[in-house]
């Protein structure tokens, strides 16, 4: 189970030209909840919240206001606690080139607090999973970016975690490879995960998400299944939604 | 700290997965020092061989022909020379002749008479040839003069006695253990400081700022391992990729020393007595006091090293941020090597070079228990400030998550 309660982020930054600091609102009073087997999509253009969103979730970064619960944990009390039930998966996050996959995942299953042996076999049934179980002793330096991805989500997933989060889980991969992860977040949902995607792809929402919300300048507009979504907004499609929430935002500007 | 040393293990898995790292920063001292040492050694005995056993080439004017006959006598110290056609100072700084000696034009006529005459060497004081060419001379001059005295004193009918009011016998109370240490002191810390500095710095980069770089930090961050632990096991691989180095290459250093020390005094006749003396000195609580100064001292650059390299963008800044730091290092180290430097007062409350101090007073046969207590607190206090420092920056996330 995830529970957000009217949370904030606020980040500083500099103003190159002015060299003035400025206080960007992130996130704005974002509250939702994400109950175990169900498949959350979080939607919203680049730079809407979504993943600083999804890091507050992961217990990578800290709320500023509100509270964050990860089953029944508060990731601001107890962040060490959190994480250990939290599976989190992102684009941002990279692989180590110079072990192979069944190093890598030996050694964070050893982080998470597994057996270094549980973890090892755990991890090789989930390249299996994943088609990547001739690749578990090659080093990853040359691997492609889908493979990298399968090595991540295993990474991602091998303290069997009760909640998952994945950022653009599909983010440059190959049709096939983008299959696979689908069905693994599937078999997530199946299992009684609470599991919750950011991503672009529209047809990937109305094929897996039961509940989605959009995120725009920060705050969450519609909690609902994809096709509430459609009807509130009286659009066809998820794209729509957003052109007409992108022409409301300028006309407040 | 489980999760520490776990960090620190994922560290090292890391850095054994690159040989050409490991072999730059561990096994190459190893192999250099020696090959270094050895060509050095036989080089310097090649060359002051054939200085020996080559005649100094001597330009002579001498009308009175008074030294000519000295000269000629010994063949193997001697050769005298035509002129070179030009100036003969340029002749000597080419190297085309090591000397040009001008006696006095009456210098006959004054050492029958029984006085003294003059003689001009001209040399060049920076060439050991030219050097070696005047030391013959002088050697020579000084038996002929006793064998002129004498004769003078004879033909006076006075006691040959008379020109040697007092004779002076010697014994050296120097200990050769304790003159080496003392010249092993003034060095060790400034190799100390440099190695543990310099041996660390790039992995530090790598493992902080790099992983930065490279995404992986992230994906160690979202582990349940708390933070603090994350960075203590990161300062722990820096700081023992340090020492690690820093040990490497001293001993690498030191058996090469040793080996040239041993094999030059071998040649002289006296084999191991300074390398004897020395390990007689460099006993066990010399080097392991030596060694609880280093461990704070290591802490406190891997410290340096990780907060900066934490708080870099990416590789190039840290290398940009960390590279003052060094340069801070290696001048107080230089400063540290100074003569006299032991003597100033204040040198004991300076952090870093009073650690500098300590050690070579240590082995000097000189340690100050007061001294050494105020470097070590001092280090002490200083890298656990840092270390503070370090695990609250790595902290926040304005630090963890600027690219």
């Amino acid at each position: 189970m995830i529970q957000l309660t009217d949370v904030h982020k606020t980040f500083t930054v500099k103003d190159k030209r002015t060299h003035l600091k400025k206080r960007i609102e992130a996130v704005r009073g974002i509250s939702l909840t994400v109950k175990p087997g169900e498949i959350y999509g979080l939607l919203g253009p680049n730079g809407a919240g979504k993943s600083t969103t999804l890091r507050m979730i992961a217990g990578l970064m800290q709320a500023d206001q509100g509270q964050i619960q990860v089953c029944g944990i508060d990731t601001l009390e107890k962040p060490e606690k959190a994480r250990s039930v939290v599976g989190y998966l992102s684009t941002d996050l990279n692989v180590y080139g110079r072990f192979t996959p069944r190093e890598l995942l030996r050694l964070f299953g050893e982080f998470q607090g597994v057996d270094a042996k549980v973890a090892e076999r755990r991890g090789l049934h989930l390249l299996e999973k994943l088609q990547l179980l001739d690749f578990a002793d090659v080093k990853m330096e040359g691997f492609s970016s889908g493979q990298k991805q399968k090595v991540s989500i295993a990474r991602a997933l091998l303290h069997d975690p009760k909640v998952v989060i994945f950022d653009e889980p599909t983010t440059g991969l190959d049709v096939l490879t983008a299959k696979t992860v689908l069905d693994l977040l599937r078999v997530m949902r199946a299992e009684g995960r609470s599991v919750i995607v950011s991503t672009h792809v529209m047809p990937l929402v109305d094929e897996i998400c039961d509940r989605v919300g959009i995120i725009f300048d920060g705050e969450l507009h519609g909690d609902a299944p994809p096709k509430q979504i459609l009807e509130t907004w009286n659009a066809k499609t998820l794209d729509e939604v957003f052109f007409q929430l992108a022409a409301r935002s300028a006309a407040e500007v | 700290m489980r999760g520490a040393l776990l960090v620190c293990k994922k560290e090292f898995m890391e850095l054994s997965k690159d040989r050409k790292t490991m072999f730059f920063t561990f096994l190459m001292p190893v192999i250099l020092y020696p090959l270094l040492f050895t060509m050095m050694g036989k080089l310097s005995q090649n060359d002051e061989a054939t200085r020996k056993n080559k005649p100094s080439r001597i330009v002579l004017v001498d009308p009175g022909h008074v030294v000519e006959p000295l000269l000629k006598a010994d063949g193997k110290a001697f050769e005298v020379v035509v002129a070179p056609s030009g100036d003969v100072k340029q002749a000597i700084r080419d190297q085309k002749l090591e000397m040009k000696l001008e006696v006095d034009a009456d210098a006959a006529t004054k050492l029958e008479g029984h006085k003294t005459f003059g003689l001009k060497a001209t040399y060049d004081k920076s060439d050991d040839s030219s050097k070696l060419a005047l030391s013959r001379l002088k050697e020579t001059l000084q038996k002929q003069d006793k064998a002129w005295v004498q004769a003078r004193l004879k033909a006076l009918g006075a006691s040959p006695d008379l020109a040697v009011p007092t004779k002076i016998a010697t014994e050296d109370a120097g200990d050769m253990g304790l003159f080496v240490g003392k010249l092993i002191g003034g060095f060790l810390p400034y190799m100390l400081m440099i190695m543990m500095f310099a041996g660390s710095m790039n992995l530090g980069i790598y493992t902080t700022a790099g992983e930065k770089e490279r995404g992986t930090l992230q994906s160690l961050l979202c582990t349940s391992l708390p933070r603090n632990q994350i960075i203590w096991g990161k300062l722990l691989f820096v700081f023992a990729v340090g020492i690690i180095s820093a040990l490497f290459n001293l001993l690498s250093m030191g058996l090469s020393i040793g080996r040239v020390i041993s094999g030059g005094a071998g040649a002289a006749g006296a084999a191991g007595a300074p390398m004897g003396s020395l390990s007689a000195l460099a006993n066990p609580v010399t080097l392991s006091l030596t060694f609880l100064l280093m461990v704070p001292l290591g802490l406190l650059f891997a410290n340096f090293i990780v907060m900066m390299g934490i708080q870099a963008k990416n590789t190039v800044e840290a290398g940009t941020a960390i590279m003052p730091g060094f340069v801070v290092v290696m001048v107080m180290a230089v400063f540290s090597m100074a003569p006299g430097i032991e003597k100033l007062a204040f040198l004991p409350y300076v952090p870093i070079l009073n650690v500098s101090l300590a050690i070579r007073k240590l082995f000097s046969q000189q340690g100050n228990p007061l001294e050494y207590t105020i470097a070590l607190l001092m280090t002490v206090g200083l890298a656990g400030a840092l270390t503070w420092l370090s695990t609250r920056l790595l902290n926040r996330e304005s630090v963890l998550f600027k690219v």
